[in-house]
């Protein structure tokens, strides 16, 4: 087999004549630029708005993609002192419903993705498909009927009224992708387990916890970034008391439409966990990421 | 399934009963309420008339929400070619050996997907912006326009604001729908693609005759999250333009927004949101038919009946082994 492969690549690097080897340069090079372009793209604004945001408004104003001449943290700094703004309340409300929503996330999801896939009962099949329909919902179409339901049952405006929303539109994925993997892990473990006289509680949560660890951090990573970035039912459901970050910076515009560099350091801080947490694990997070949208 | 050890119902039920209340609550609940509201005639107030299917009737004259299904599927439409399609292209670039710092692109490219469409938007706001926008100072540079406060102002244009609203869409997802088509790539046997280029075919050929195949599971899930995607849009439109100028860049789910909570017809707004509802499962569904069989050639076909024929005699051969009962 090896041979083989070897003889084929010597016969490939005889039959390249020098014309070839050429135009393979060239093509090389226009692919690398184009990449090259493609990805400078994608991460200039946050180099453009890191740099601008150190300007001040006039010099901002006369010279939008110059390097600041002296650059000064004077917005960063009004931006953190001024209460009006809000930011440091709406940074504290956007980590505790994030860090809640996603632990609730993770605990639902392995509960039930770990009965559904192990457990025979009645209910099994009808709960798997309420779940795969609850997925299909487009959640859009709930905006208004879960505005109407929440301030009925008086839910509106509390500091856990968003975890409902995020743990629900969430779980179906989350819970699919657990219910995937334990489908892989041999039966033999349990059983074994249980004819040493464990229990069903014990041997789900000390003997098949562990093993879901990698995708219960997948089921994380999803989330982190869904729940720490979703807008729409954080702007009908909350007020201004429990606003997240999101909604804060929606906020600012309405303040300082024509200062952007301020606007810039607004948007740097609130986008700052994120960027930080992405550029530490992007390995594991495209992974992740990849996973959770394939299966899901 | 676990056979050997059942647990009891009861425990079953006691850690199944918490998740499951709060779904139904949460997702099924409100679903019948927008089905049982939009019969009303209610505007926010205690006061709730019935009113049969007036609302419906309103809503299929209604120009308005028509335009905004018209612009959602614009934004489909728009969003398939820009993302999935430009993907398809720089995987088939990136995947060639002459390219190098994969490992950079990917985490560059995957990176504005992880960002909020709130901060999307605004940051597109200000490159469209007029006088210190970066779209009228690259256009300034290239001696188009005289100065800045000549150039358009761009999201005032009615007829060119769903196309730039739905660039930064684009440009945010190519990443995204690149990183998962390359992880399908990736999953090709490298031996397929390079005897197929020392039989030479063209990179064309060889993206279209054997990519395009091998990939086609993964294309068909791409599009369909794109489709689901881009019919929900609401976060980066409201920021930008907020439906305007006029209704000319309004979509489906902001139209409702706007009806309940700014005008306050939540009667009529239920109503929008259940034939958002009905219309997403139309369109959704119908693409994904569409695909599979655009997708379906006639070697598929093929393996699909070969497949049957090697089910039915493994189910043949174990009824012969096990008895009636067969394989459990």
């Amino acid at each position: 087999m090896v041979k083989e492969k070897d003889t084929l690549e010597t016969l490939a690097v005889k039959n390249e004549s020098t014309g070839q080897k050429v135009a393979n340069g060239i093509l090389g090079f226009f692919m690398n630029v184009l990449m090259l372009v493609f990805s400078l793209s994608c991460i200039f604004p946050l180099v453009w708005m890191f740099y601008s945001s150190l300007k001040k408004k006039r010099e901002f104003n006369a010279d939008i993609i110059g390097l600041p001449k002296v650059p000064t943290l004077d917005n960063y700094i009004r931006i953190m002192i001024n209460p009006d703004y809000r930011i440091g309340y709406s940074m504290w409300n956007s980590t505790r419903t994030t860090i809640l929503s996603v632990l609730l996330i993770i605990i639902c999801a392995f509960i039930v993705g770990y009965i559904l896939a192990r457990c025979s009962f009645k209910l099994n099949r009808p709960l798997y498909i309420m779940f795969l329909m609850g997925m299909l919902i487009p959640v859009h179409s709930l905006m208004v009927p879960i505005y109407i339901i929440f301030s009925n049952a008086h839910l509106l405006n509390k500091w856990y009224t968003l975890l409902l929303p995020y743990l629900c539109f969430n779980l179906p994925v989350s819970l699919f992708l657990v219910e995937g993997y334990v489908k892989g892990i041999p039966t033999a473990l349990e059983e074994a387990a249980a004819i040493d006289g464990c229990s069903f509680s014990k041997s789900m949560f000390s003997i098949i916890l562990p093993i879901c660890r990698p995708i219960l951090i997948t089921v994380a990573i999803i989330n982190v970034f869904g729940c720490w970035n979703e807008f729409s039912f954080a702007l009908i459901l909350n007020s201004q008391a429990y606003q997240t970050v999101p909604l804060a910076l929606k906020n600012f515009t309405g303040q300082f439409t024509s200062d952007y560099p301020k606007m810039m350091a607004a948007m740097l801080i609130t986008m700052a966990p994120v960027v930080v947490f992405y550029f530490a694990f992007s390995k594991q997070i495209i992974k992740g990421m990849v996973a959770g949208a394939v299966k899901g | 399934m676990l056979n050997s050890i059942r647990p009891k119902g009861r425990v079953i039920f006691g850690y199944l009963v918490i998740p499951v209340v709060l779904f139904i609550f949460t997702v099924f609940v409100p679903l019948v309420a927008a089905l049982f509201y939009s019969f009303f005639d209610w505007k926010v107030g205690p006061n709730k008339i019935f009113n049969g299917f007036d609302n419906y009737v309103k809503l299929i004259n209604d120009r308005t929400f028509w335009a905004s299904f018209e612009h959602n599927i614009f934004l489909v439409l728009f969003c398939i070619i820009g993302q999935v399609g430009i993907a398809f292209i720089l995987v088939m670039i990136i995947s060639s050996k002459l390219v190098k710092l994969k490992g950079i692109h990917r985490t560059f490219g995957f990176f504005p997907s992880t960002i909020s469409a709130v901060c999307i938007g605004f940051i597109w706001t200000m490159i469209y912006d007029q006088r210190r926008g970066i779209l009228n100072f690259i256009l300034l540079h290239m001696g188009k326009i005289n100065s800045m406060k000549d150039g358009p102002i761009w999201l005032n244009d009615p007829s060119k604001v769903m196309t730039l609203v739905s660039i930064p869409l684009v440009w945010q997802y190519i990443g995204y729908y690149m990183v998962i088509l390359l992880s399908a790539v990736a999953s090709i046997d490298t031996e397929v693609l390079e005897s197929a280029e020392l039989d030479g075919a063209s990179g064309f050929d060889r993206a279209r005759y054997i990519v395009l195949p091998l990939i086609k599971n993964t294309l068909i899930v791409c599009v369909t999250l794109c489709v689901a995607g881009n019919m929900k849009a609401f976060d980066n439109i409201y920021v930008m333009t907020a439906g305007g100028p006029g209704y000319s860049s309004m979509v489906m789910a902001l139209y409702g927004y706007k009806t309940s909570f700014e005008t306050g017809y939540l009667g009529y707004g239920s109503c929008i949101s259940v034939a958002i509802f009905v219309l997403s499962l139309i369109v959704i569904g119908g693409s994904q038919a569409l695909l599979r069989s655009a997708m379906t050639d006639k070697y598929d076909k093929i393996e699909a009946k070969l497949q049957k024929k090697r089910d039915k005699e493994m189910r043949e051969a174990a009824k012969a082994k096990y008895g009636k009962g067969g394989l459990r």
